[in-house]
């Protein structure tokens, strides 16, 4: 049971931190489906950092400062160009996709993956057999509580949503919903750093090409599941990291038995489930038909 | 005239300056970047034959951005080409492999309504799932790809591997010759004419049929379209069920035609190149067929890079990417003057 506690944390950490990000980009009136190019950018100038200098804090650093200019960009494709985001966002992913595949290739020719010589600070032997996770694990509760009162108790959250809801009465007040997207974006960019970091330097330490597989997208799923709301689409991320430990553990408890390629599209079945399940519980259609473009009114 | 001249020149623009920020990124890793255009270009158009390449590569994009073209106009973001390719082409492995023997006069029509079938039914479910619950087709059609991709894996690994394969590359036993409609060279007499006839039918589909005018509107303006007395659901789905297909058709052509073989993994990007050549073409068929020349050419040179020019290719995925992240802006500060055609895909 512990193991399989551990499993989930390890697999939805860095969901549950792209999720967030996802979370204030959906509040801000943006649908960011870069979350998956932010994410991998975030893991591989984490490793790409460590392994040069040595330092992780340079790393952590290096990734936050990549993703957050990464998110500025989508900002001004977005909004001052009024490019469609979800394409603009595609985009962005395969910027990061090919950007970092280019990056490695750059430094250590055609190798494909990156060894750290160390990973994030664990939590220790003071927390028993949790001891093995990472200290971003532990914050992961703080961060999502932290991001629900910020968006619920303080008038700088209410301005974000409202800059997404209703731009016009957000622009009634004085509010630039324009700068609010742009804040939304950059503080999702950190939280997308943390997240990859997590997922290339929390259990492992490895950066290998395309080690999101996709969790940036799941994480955008679990947003439209969650309905925007943090503790909601933590939730759902953490369905999802569930799923996919389930698929861990049944890959080690039948073998050969079980098509292993097949348990390892769990996760993504559960997301379309998820989506499936949400649109007829809130009639979904009316999300959709703008094609996510930004609105103005 | 005047309006299409405009958005061909407004596309011209926003891909120079996805190029301006590939240049960056380039010399950001440490390459030279008129270098990596240069060879990029030689590999695409310059060297000699290597508009043959270019040309075998625009054949299947050319033939599933026509369909996507299809999706896109219908109202719906169907993203999800890559998986309907790998579903049409895993069905057409299947018939060629269980088939093996037969005549080819009967197998290779088979083998064409097994991929045009099998992308269907993969487009058919998230578009049912669109349309009669309202789930995001952005999120199912992207997670039918990885879907897809897994299965493609687990195909290649088991039913359909080839036994006297080596171990490093998973893939299904080569069509045998009797069934192939082209050689490696991939221009053959059938791609080329399956290409000229899905073009000329989409064409007229889309331009002189009261489907076509309705799916386009119906991109742009759902209420008039209820209005007219069309249903949104029907075009929608049809919308999706004929870009599912001709992904599929892509597929087909693949495996009998230039690969010979389902190969695990294989053109990774072609959904999403397919996707933006129709949006560079601005949803139009004649354009698409220009357009994917274009990328054809540069799917040709991500071949050419690593081996012949020592650059990795992942430069070519950043440079799709890059066009991906601008084609569809609407605006540029000082270019107003571009933006007659405010909305190329419709407004909230």
């Amino acid at each position: 049971m512990e193991e399989f506690v551990i499993a989930t944390l390890r697999y939805g950490t860095p969901l549950v931190y792209v999720t967030m990000a996802g979370v204030l980009a959906q509040r801000a009136g943006v649908w960011n489906l870069g979350l998956e190019g932010l994410m991998i950018i975030g893991c591989c100038a984490a490793v790409l950092g460590l392994v040069q200098t040595g330092s992780l804090l340079f790393g952590l650093v290096l990734a936050v400062a990549l993703c957050v200019l990464a998110s500025a960009l989508l900002w001004f494709v977005v909004e001052r160009l009024r490019a469609n985001p979800i394409i603009a966002g595609l985009g962005l992913t395969g910027l990061g996709l090919g950007g970092t595949d280019l990056a490695v290739q750059a430094i250590y020719g055609s190798q494909a993956t990156v060894n750290a010589p160390y990973g994030l600070p664990r939590l220790g032997p003071y927390f028993g057999d949790f001891g093995v996770l990472s200290v971003l694990v532990a914050a992961m509760p703080f961060v999502v509580f932290g991001l629900w009162a910020l968006l619920r108790r303080t008038r700088f959250g209410l301005q974000l949503s409202a800059s997404g809801e209703h731009p016009f009465a957000a622009r009634s007040v004085g509010v630039s919903p324009a700068r609010m997207r742009l804040i939304a974006l950059c503080l999702g960019g950190v939280l997308c750093a943390l997240g990859g970091a997590e997922l290339a330097l929390g259990s492992l330490t490895i950066f290998a090409y395309g080690m999101t597989a996709g969790r940036g997208f799941m994480a955008f799923s679990a947003v439209i599941f969650g309905a925007g709301h943090p503790i909601g689409s933590a939730a759902a991320a953490l369905f999802f990291a569930i799923v996919g430990a389930i698929g861990i553990r049944a890959q080690l408890a039948f073998g050969d038995r079980v098509p292993n390629d097949l348990l390892l599209a769990l996760p993504y079945l559960a997301t379309v489930l998820g989506i499936w399940i949400s649109a007829r519980f809130r009639g979904g259609a009316k999300a959709a038909s703008s094609f996510g473009e930004l609105r103005d009114y | 005239m005047k309006d299409s001249l405009l958005a061909v020149a407004r596309a011209l623009a926003f891909v120079v300056l996805a190029l301006a920020l590939c240049g960056v990124i380039f010399e950001f890793a440490g390459y030279s970047a008129p270098e990596m255009f240069q060879s990029i270009a030689d590999g695409a158009f310059l060297n000699p034959g290597a508009w043959e390449g270019s040309l075998r590569w625009a054949m299947p994009l050319f033939i599933t951005a026509t369909g996507v073209i299809i999706s896109f106009r219908s109202g719906y973001f169907n993203v999800g080409a890559q998986g309907q390719f790998y579903i049409g082409a895993i069905a057409t492995t299947f018939v060629v492999d269980f088939l093996n023997g037969y005549p080819a006069a009967l197998v290779v029509p088979l083998c064409f309504i097994a991929g045009v079938a099998g992308g269907a039914v993969w487009a058919l479910w998230p578009g049912l799932l669109r349309v009669r619950s309202g789930a995001d087709e952005v999120i199912t059609t992207l997670m039918g790809n990885f879907i897809a991709g897994l299965i493609l894996i687990y195909v290649t690994g088991g039913v359909l591997k080839d036994p006297s394969g080596t171990g490093q590359v998973m893939a299904s036993r080569p069509v045998a010759a009797a069934y192939r409609i082209s050689s490696e060279v991939g221009l053959s007499p059938t791609i080329v004419g399956a290409a000229v006839v899905v073009g000329v039918l989409m064409w007229v589909l889309v331009n002189r049929t009261a489907f076509g005018v309705l799916a386009g509107l119906a991109g742009r303006n759902s209420t008039m379209v209820v209005w007219q007395g069309a249903r949104m659901s029907r075009l929608g789905i049809a919308g999706f069920v004929l870009g599912g297909a001709l992904a599929g058709l892509a597929g087909t052509i693949e495996v009998l035609g230039p690969n010979g073989r389902l190969v695990s993994g294989f053109l990774p990007a072609h959904g999403f190149t397919a996707i933006l050549i129709a949006l560079v073409a601005g949803l139009s068929i004649s354009g698409a067929a220009i357009v994917s020349v274009f990328f054809g050419g540069l799917a040709s040179a991500s071949l050419y890079l690593p081996v012949l020019a020592g650059l990795p290719a992942a430069a070519i995925d950043i440079i799709n990417a890059a066009i991906a992240l601008f084609i569809t802006a609407r605006a540029a500060p000082g270019l107003g003057w571009l933006t007659a055609r405010r909305r190329m895909i419709r407004g909230a």
